[in-house]
């Protein structure tokens, strides 16, 4: 049995924060951060707006790609790393929101990775027939935790909020993509390099004080020069695996939907794979959206099926690299 | 040990296309420009290429690589 992306959706918050409203409070020039991210602009949900409904919206558009319905969904994956609330998870407000039926409801937490847990995880779902369509829920509101300090200008200037989702299927359809392969990897030594401390069992589970000693705890960190060497490498050699596994080499992919990181990580892990860069073949929306975590797989995936450009026979790579550290690559086939 | 010369010609280039000199045994590679954390990637792609030894990811970071003689002794090591 076979499992295949039957349909995709996006959502972004109305508002653009462009680099020019935020750079004085980073500490930063507009140019500085366009040159150290290849970001120029992101979107940033108003205060108030739940992680779940911009999940939901990008639900309800990528129900509409794949002409089902709320009802024929079997089960709801949701992978976010800023949900509405600490428990329960963000997955059973989306199921309430769109009307699903009762069906199973699960949170992913693996950070910038959630996009390639969810499609392993769907496909084991879809080919193992436990069920026969899985909704993908990737979103993030990041701008809620945001420093917008000097202190953390580096980090805080990447994020953006956003949401897709992608429908996972037994069924191939038009413009429908076969999930392939997912190969995923981690290696908790790097646990401290990337992420948010707190609320946790091993910083602190009281809520936050300012004047607390660890504040700090509660803010993004980001040791940036591990996740760069890290993620440079360990994007490659995943994206290599899963290459070689099914017989293909980096020339017999025609299109790179990467995790949207940083546009200088993009071209470290292309020129690493020896991708061919000449034909437009890197998915890249990081400009508009600045990095989005769990979406931006989803989002850049659902800007190329909509552009029209896949043709039947491509293959697609997909790869990513987050907190834990954790990182995989995926590999679909337009079936259609 | 004397490093192969493609492993020297790289950081030769990499410091001249940032408009740094030419670097001598002991100097700070990241300091002086010839080295920067994406340039390290592609650094211990070559190092690896040009010396046949294998460099663990946990083993990529700056301190292996300081100065042209850190990494000959890291080299070394490795052999």
């Amino acid at each position: 049995m076979k499992a295949f992306v039957t349909g995709s959706g996006k959502f972004l918050p109305e508002r653009i924060v462009s680099n020019e409203e935020i750079a004085e409070r980073l500490g930063l020039s507009p140019e500085q951060i366009f040159k150290s991210s290849g970001i120029r602009r992101r979107r940033w949900a108003e205060s108030g707006t739940t992680t779940s409904a911009l999940a939901a919206e990008a639900l309800r558009l990528a129900l509409e790609d794949a002409r089902l319905l709320a009802e024929d969904m079997d089960y709801l994956l949701f992978g976010t790393m800023t949900p509405d609330r600490f428990i329960p998870g963000s997955s059973p407000s989306v199921q309430k929101a769109l009307g699903l039926r009762e069906i199973p409801c699960l949170d992913i937490r693996a950070t910038c990775c959630n996009a390639l847990y969810g499609l392993q995880v769907a496909k084991a779902l879809v080919t193992s027939g436990a069920a026969r369509r899985v909704a993908v829920c990737l979103a993030e509101i990041q701008s809620a935790w945001l420093d917008l300090s000097p202190q953390s200008g580096t980090i805080s200037m990447l994020f953006g909020d956003g949401a897709a989702s992608l429908i996972v299927s037994d069924e191939a359809a038009d413009g429908a993509l076969e999930i392939m392969d997912v190969h995923l990897a981690t290696d908790g030594s790097y646990v401290d390099d990337l992420g948010v401390r707190c609320p946790g069992t091993q910083f602190g589970a009281k809520g936050v004080d300012a004047e607390s000693a660890n504040s700090a705890d509660y803010l993004a960190r980001m040791n940036g020069q591990s996740v760069i060497l890290q993620a440079s490498r360990k994007i490659v050699a995943a994206s290599q695996r899963v290459l070689e596994r099914n017989s293909l080499a980096a020339a017999d992919v025609r299109w790179m939907v990467p995790h949207q990181a940083n546009a200088n990580l993009l071209a470290q892990v292309a020129r690493g794979l020896r991708f061919p860069t000449d034909k437009d073949g890197v998915v890249s929306v990081l400009e508009d959206t600045g990095n989005t975590s769990s979406a931006s797989m989803g989002i850049a995936l659902d800007t190329l099926r909509r552009s029209g450009r896949i043709q039947s026979g491509d293959y697609l790579l997909l790869p990513a690299f987050g907190a834990g550290f954790t990182w995989g690559a995926g590999l679909c086939r337009a079936s259609v | 040990m004397a490093l192969p010369q493609g492993i020297i010609d790289f950081l030769n280039e990499s410091a001249r296309s940032n408009g740094a000199e030419q670097p001598g045994t002991t100097d700070d590679l990241f300091q002086m420009g010839a080295l920067d954390s994406f340039a390290l990637v592609d650094f211990v792609t070559v190092l690896e290429q040009e010396t046949g030894i294998s460099v663990p990811d946990g083993d990529v970071n700056p301190a292996n690589f300081q100065s042209i003689e850190q990494i000959e002794r890291y080299v070394e090591s490795k052999r």
